[in-house]
């Protein structure tokens, strides 16, 4: 008799994998089996937990491949394995530290499952995963862990924002960092809360209140997790952006070779996969903008948040924090006070004694200082500071990178501060500019003219230049006062409000046939609210008379006589910009009412986008008064940084000869070994898959293959050697491309 | 055209004589090993010569160990003969006790190889049944674990073991904690008469045999076999108490002596995990008949009346089973059983 055939379940080692597959595919009919299953995990669980620290490899196998059976199938039976979640959480919760890493694994994979399945909740899965990230002490389990906490709650924000499941986490994080200051199990909390940031999961107030926290944390770790999360919070999610629109289908290419490859169902599911991620991303690329705020403006409080960090960590005494950590928490408070506008005192009095060219990174020192100015410090607490700058780093005795520095920074300050300044010292800084170190020379070229423009009345009259000296003596360039602020509003709406009253002037001159002029602007005045249709503007012709002068309207001559020189001369300007001062308050209260008066329609605001660029051009081209404002613009926004304070010093510098070395093989392909530019070219086209050139494959043919094509084409007739050559031709016409059909 | 030519040469090349060139070192030959490093000590690969039956106890635990963990089926065939030659020497060589051997070797209960489970079963018999008694609730677990394998063959093997630890303390089988209910639990699974699975499915199949037993050569008589084992099991389960003998000191021993039996007090439960109505413990023959009653008779005793029917010798079995059913329950209830 021969061997009896077994069923595939009936053998020996049948596998649960085979089990599993086939409940899947048909859970009814298995459900005894599966029962049977279920009773032998039971066993199989109450051996393990009678000893768990003991238990035997073979024990812990069939538990693991059982937990894993389980895991996978237990959607489809809930009656069954109403209890199984539970016991994974309680397995995890009582003997993580102890469990085979295998089966840990498997148990946190399970659980993830089991998510992933519905079968328990998201807040269910963290609430469990994550007591345990904080507590093991395996180095292994807490990454997995970590990915996992990640992933899910990346997941389960996907489609839409899950707001609960957040704020459930964002609680729990918060209670984590506030309830033990000294801990270092925080740092969890600022990882998990810093990576939802760039990944954009979260981008509310909430997590940043926990990194706030964390900044405010006794440990350094926490604290430096913290910090860093608001310097550079923001540009890592960025940065993210960027990197995961750059991975690209190539739709070309997939299309090329769909054309050229077998054709299949899986080659086919490639090229439609491909043209969804591109239509994805097409409709991502259109889609408005999300508004993410800095995490910066986001802060609760941000005055009393300063205030906390200046005082707990930079001036306590007793605070043990390594230099290069204190200097990331000064940054943070300095760029807070900066960008905030924020009012700490004791902030300036605490830098007097780092201000000297021996303390460690005193350039970040500076960068911090200037970076806390801003124009409503109160310059007598600025004033020793530059003193002291302008003492310690700026004499002859004292090196040019050290000098370039100091006035480098005096000139950071008072840009935010130019009242910071007084006038001897202005004037010895700025005679720098005779020193032989080109870095030092340009920073104090760079003082003079930022004064140039702010307050030229502290220097030199032989310093002051042209400009500077004329807007002096026109009332143009005025010094500012303290705490004086520019009267707000819309961003070049004089411009539009002009630009309307022309457009009426001209359709009542073209109704009544009068030339524009007075009679336009009284009716103008006349019927101020109602007199223009929207359509009218689409026509309306930009006329280049209109741009003139008209962005600096709080500018207001003082004195008569150079306005009235400029009467005469400026005829062909338009005839607002010579107004005397009354003229011009008149025309900033008139220009206030126009956007409280109406409603800007969609087609104002374009066309007020127009004007505002023309005026900018105009700008760029003579006027630079408002470089000033820019300068001070990007600076809040980035921040200042070591390197800008150091910059001057490098200039003049003559560079070694490595520099100058890796500058000129910088961007050219590597050379290992000795190799021509074509071998590297050629070895770096095999790289990329590509094949030869057509030309390449042609040089390389065996000789003996072509020389009978040449010897017959030695003994063509005239008349093959005409033909062959109009076929060239007419080929090369064609793109150069054999058909193929014959040509005529 | 090239690249044939350097192909050529560079077979050649294989079989050229090297060139010897002044003042320039030979060329390694293709053996060459590096000595040139320096270690500051040497490792040998543990080995020892001695240590074979000169030490009678640390031979036993290698063994031991063997059979628990060799890969190869004969090795730990041949180590749990070996055991068993020792433990059923006289006098009884097993330095490690009944309970190191237990838990060394309980999960080969579920072994792949027939053979090492019949070897094993031989190893149980001439253990002392005093010393496994007190570990019958850990026996259980891997009898339950055994009764609900994947495997027909080890399901069949573990009814083996079940049958030698009925015969061995059957009193601490049913009385132990999860013992009664569990192990119902696991028989019923085994035999298809189970209430709990029909309930988990939307309808039932018009079938009523088990589909274990389904298209299997040797159905009808594992089924008949594993009535047998569990009218046993019912059997030790509601066997009569006989009173213990009046003893006057009795009283007094329970006052002043220490307990004899380990784990005196653990109907209380003190230390363990709460228990369930499955992982409680049914101490007495009248608390295991009303839980019976409860929870299993109406589906025993389905099954059973359709296992009558089939006739055969799965219909003997059932009337062992209808037996010891009237035998147990004989004074509690009347039975619906003819």
């Amino acid at each position: 008799m021969g061997k009896r055939k077994l069923a595939a379940l009936e053998k020996v080692d049948a596998d649960l994998v085979n089990l599993q597959y086939k409940i899947r595919r048909d859970p009814k009919s298995y459900a005894q089996e599966f029962y049977d299953q279920w009773l032998a995990y039971d066993a199989q669980r109450q051996i393990f937990i009678s000893s768990p620290s003991t238990a035997s490899t073979d024990d812990l196998k069939k538990f693991h491949d059982l937990v894993d059976l389980i895991a996978h199938v237990a959607d489809l039976y809930p009656d069954l394995t109403g209890a199984y979640p539970d016991h994974l959480k309680e397995l995890l919760n009582q003997h993580h530290a102890i469990l085979h890493p295998e089966l840990r694994e498997k148990v946190v994979g399970s659980l993830v499952l089991l998510r992933r399945k519905d079968v328990i909740d998201s807040t269910s899965l963290l609430t469990t995963l994550f007591p345990i990230l904080i507590s093991t002490p395996s180095k292994t389990l807490r990454s997995l862990l970590y990915t996992k906490i990640i992933s899910d709650l990346r997941e389960s924000n996907s489609k839409s924002t899950n707001h609960r499941l957040n704020r459930t986490i964002q609680t729990v994080l918060h209670n984590l960092v506030t309830s033990d200051r000294t801990s270092t199990k925080g740092m969890w909390a600022t990882r998990i809360t810093r990576e939802l940031w760039r990944r954009q999961v979260w981008s509310d107030a909430k997590p940043c209140d926990v990194m706030k926290e964390a900044c405010l944390s006794d440990n350094e770790k926490v604290v430096v997790g913290g910090v860093k999360f608001f310097l550079g919070g923001d540009k890592s999610r960025e940065e993210f952006e960027d990197e995961s629109s750059d991975d690209e289908v190539d739709l070309k290419r997939v299309k090329h070779q769909s054309g050229i490859n077998k054709k299949s169902k899986k080659r086919q599911k490639a090229y439609e996969k491909a043209i969804d991620k591109v239509k994805k991303q097409d409709r991502k690329k259109s889609a408005p903008h999300p508004l993410n705020f800095s995490a910066l403006h986001l802060l609760h409080d941000p005055q009393g948040f300063a205030e906390q960090l200046f005082q707990k960590h930079l001036q306590n005494t007793k605070n043990k924090f390594s230099l290069d950590n204190k200097l990331l928490i000064l940054q943070l408070v300095t760029r807070l006070v900066g960008l905030h506008k924020l009012t700490i005192i004791s902030l300036y009095s605490w830098f007097v004694r780092f201000l000297t060219p021996k303390q460690a990174q005193v350039t970040s020192f500076l960068a911090s200082l200037a970076q806390a100015t801003h124009d409503l410090v109160p310059p007598d607490a600025i004033e020793p500071l530059v003193v002291k700058i302008a003492n310690e780093f700026v004499s002859e005795a004292s090196a040019s990178e050290v000098a370039a520095a100091g006035i480098n920074s005096i000139r950071e300050i008072a840009i935010r501060q130019p009242l910071c300044m007084t006038e001897t010292l202005l004037q010895d800084l700025v005679l720098y500019q005779r020193s032989k170190d080109k870095g030092v020379v340009m920073a104090a070229k760079g003082l003079q003219s930022l004064y140039r423009e702010v307050y030229p009345e502290l220097l030199q009259k032989k310093y002051r230049g042209k400009e500077a000296t004329m807007g002096l003596r026109s009332g143009e360039t005025r010094q500012r006062k303290f705490g004086e602020e520019d009267v707000g509003g819309i961003e070049g709406i004089e411009l539009l409000e002009q630009y309307k009253e022309e457009q009426k002037a001209k359709k009542l001159a073209e109704q009544e046939g009068l030339p524009e002029g007075d009679e336009g602007e009284k009716k103008l005045d006349d019927e101020d609210d109602d007199g223009f249709h929207s359509d009218e503007w689409e026509v309306g012709s930009t006329d280049s008379e209109s741009s003139g002068g008209w962005i600096d309207v709080e500018s207001d001559g003082e004195d008569d006589v150079p306005a009235k020189k400029r009467q005469k001369t400026g005829s062909k300007a338009p005839q607002l910009v010579d107004g005397d001062k009354e003229n011009v308050v008149a025309e900033a209260n008139r220009i206030s009412t126009l956007a409280m008066t109406s409603i800007l329609t969609p087609a104002d605001l374009l066309k007020l986008q127009e004007l505002r660029r023309e005026a900018r051009v105009d700008q760029a081209l003579g006027n630079r008064s408002k470089r000033k404002k820019e300068l001070i613009d990007r600076h809040i926004d980035e921040g200042v940084t070591a390197e800008d304070i150091e910059l001057p010093a490098t200039l003049g510098k003559k560079s070694t000869k490595e520099e100058r070395v890796a500058l000129a093989k910088d961007g050219k392909p590597g050379r290992d070994e000795h190799k021509s530019t074509q071998a590297i070219r050629k070895s770096k086209k095999e790289a990329e898959g590509k094949s030869s050139t057509n030309k390449e494959k042609a040089r390389k043919k065996n000789f003996l293959m072509t020389v009978g094509k040449a010897r017959a084409k030695t003994k063509r007739s005239l008349t093959d050697t005409t033909k062959a050559l109009r076929q060239h031709v007419a080929r090369s016409k064609n793109g150069g491309r054999r058909r193929n059909d014959a040509p005529p | 055209m090239g690249s044939s030519n350097r192909k050529k040469k560079e077979k050649k090349k294989d079989f050229q004589k090297a060139k010897l060139k002044v003042g320039k070192a030979n060329a390694k030959a293709a053996n060459f090993t590096d000595t040139s490093f320096k270690s500051k000590s040497i490792n040998v690969n543990q080995q020892t010569l001695e240590g074979d039956g000169s030490d009678s106890v640390e031979q036993f635990k290698q063994t031991l160990t063997t059979a628990a963990t060799a890969k190869p089926d004969n090795l730990r065939r041949d180590a749990l003969s070996y055991i068993t030659n020792q433990i059923s020497a006289k006098p009884p060589n097993n330095p490690v006790g009944t309970a190191g051997v237990l838990t060394k070797l309980l999960p080969l209960i579920s072994d792949v190889s027939t053979s090492v489970r019949a070897h094993l079963l031989r190893l149980f018999r001439v253990l002392p049944p005093s010393e496994v008694r007190p570990h019958v609730e850990k026996i259980l677990m891997y009898i339950r674990g055994g009764m609900t394998h994947l495997a027909a063959d080890i399901r069949s093997d573990t009814l083996n073991v079940m049958e030698w630890l009925l015969e061995v303390a059957g009193d601490e089988v049913v009385s132990c904690p999860g013992g009664w209910l569990k192990t119902l639990n696991s028989f019923s699974s085994m035999l298809g008469w189970n209430p709990s699975v029909g309930s988990a499915m939307n309808s039932q199949g018009w079938t009523s045999g088990s589909k274990s037993t389904l298209g299997t050569k040797k159905g009808p008589e594992a089924q008949a076999r594993q009535i047998q084992v569990l009218a046993r099991f019912l059997q030790a389960g509601f066997q009569p108490e006989t009173a213990a003998p009046y003893n006057p000191k009795a009283y007094w021993d329970n006052i002043y002596r220490l307990p004899a039996t380990a784990n005196p007090f653990a109907y209380l439960n003190l230390f363990g995990a709460p228990r369930d109505e499955d992982n409680e413990m049914y101490p007495d023959r009248i608390s295991r008949q009303r839980v019976f009653d409860a929870k299993w008779r109406s589906s025993i005793v389905a099954g059973m009346d359709g296992a009558k029917k089939e006739g055969g010798t799965v219909g003997r079995a059932a009337a062992l089973l209808g037996k010891a059913l009237r035998g147990g329950l004989g004074d509690s209830a009347p039975l619906p059983v003819r």
